[in-house]
């Protein structure tokens, strides 16, 4: 009641900016209940306003019609508080395909509502497909380089990867001179970095 | 009206005032612990959180009395050095929630006094934001509202980019989703 699991849910949203959450079920159950819940209150309420008009008590009418706004407002007010859970989720995930490329890692997966899942699914397809047609890729860094190439060092054992037109062996710690623009996704994913130095 | 999407606004608005009902209402006695044949009387004294009571408000159901974060003597005590009033244990949306209750015409002389509030401490706050040190002394941070502080980490961040602006680091870093992974598995180079 009051929608305090509504803000609970929303809360959670602030408390880091950049990190996803795990989906919270039980909350976002709770939440819908208490919408039942209120919904119900409000139909109880309509048919005991009913009730009386057909007994032409019709003083009460405004005191029964003062409850129901109560409780519409509340159903009014959790539908908005789930809805901006839902919505600042999503845009969470909009920024992560631009950053992390159209495959999102395994471990952010498990954090996400089936729902979630299709959304970025669809996103990522749907802006794949727009950047094919433009031939473009549009994820890059906007603000033109100085250097066409970087040196990058390899954080991790990847293996061979086929950078340009030849394949590269990046083994950890190797420094190797790429082009910026390819080396840009392998750097937000947190396999290489910029050597700098 | 704020952005529908807005979690700022959302937060305020779960902020409580207290408010007399000025008509009985049915059916809606989870808002009155006291009341036992689940209505709200006429006359009750009950806090509701802002989002009801600003609708129960315009349709002049209750009435909002003025909160006690805004009384005369915070007034006073604002008077006297805006800067050093720890708002946020008063009300983490002063300011916001200042700006509702002026809305809904709660208090005639509370816009001007909010004003006056804002322009006291925002000097202060801006010369903090630009010089603390990121180590430094931050005694004064819980002292400020949720807007305060969004506006003095915005004064650090510039700083911090413009320094970084100024050593010329590396653009392109990883995404700060990966952050905490990477930190548990990463083993080091001698193992």
């Amino acid at each position: 009641m009051f929608g305090r699991s509504a803000a609970l849910l929303v809360r959670e949203l602030t408390t880091d900016d950049h990190h996803l959450r795990r989906f919270n079920y039980d909350l976002f159950d709770k939440v819908i209940s208490e919408i039942q819940e209120h919904f119900q209150q409000v139909t109880t309420i309509m048919e005991k306003m009913q009730g009386e008009n057909e007994d032409g008590q019709i003083s009460s009418a405004d005191e029964n019609y003062n409850g129901a706004l109560i409780h519409h407002q509340s159903i009014l007010r959790n539908k908005r508080c789930l809805l901006a859970y839902m919505y600042h989720r999503a845009n969470r995930l909009q920024r992560l395909r631009w950053q992390l490329g159209a495959v999102l890692p395994e471990d952010v997966k498990e954090l996400l509502h089936p729902s979630e899942k299709e959304f970025v699914k669809s996103y990522s397809e749907a802006l794949s497909s727009y950047m094919t047609k433009l031939d473009i890729d549009l994820a890059v860094d906007i603000t033109p380089p100085k250097d066409p190439y970087i040196q990058v060092r390899v954080l991790n054992n990847i293996g061979e990867v086929l950078l340009g037109d030849q394949s590269t062996s990046l083994v950890r710690n190797s420094i190797h001179f790429v082009k910026r623009s390819e080396a840009e996704t392998l750097i937000s994913q947190g396999l290489l970095e910029e050597f700098t130095g | 009206m704020a952005n529908y999407y807005d979690i700022q606004d959302i937060l305020m608005q779960d902020e409580t005032v207290s408010t007399v009902f000025l008509h009985k209402a049915n059916g809606a006695g989870f808002l009155d612990p006291s009341s036992e044949d689940n209505n709200v009387a006429r006359g009750s004294v009950v806090d509701l959180p802002l989002w009801l009571a600003q609708d129960l408000v315009q349709r002049q159901i209750l009435h909002i009395k003025l909160p006690s974060c805004f009384n005369a003597r915070v007034r006073k005590e604002v008077q006297a050095d805006p800067a050093c009033v720890d708002l946020h244990s008063k009300c983490p949306f002063y300011y916001e929630m200042g700006c509702k209750l002026v809305e809904l015409s709660v208090d005639p002389t509370l816009g001007p006094f909010l004003l006056t509030t804002l322009q006291g401490r925002y000097k202060d706050l801006l010369c903090k934001a630009l010089t603390a040190t990121l180590s430094g002394n931050l005694k004064f941070l819980p002292h400020l509202t949720e807007e305060e502080t969004r506006l003095f980490e915005a004064g650090r961040d510039s700083v911090k980019a413009f320094k970084k602006w100024r050593l010329q680091g590396p653009r392109i870093e990883k995404a700060a989703i990966l952050g905490r992974k990477r930190n548990r598995d990463a083993t080091p180079i001698w193992s």
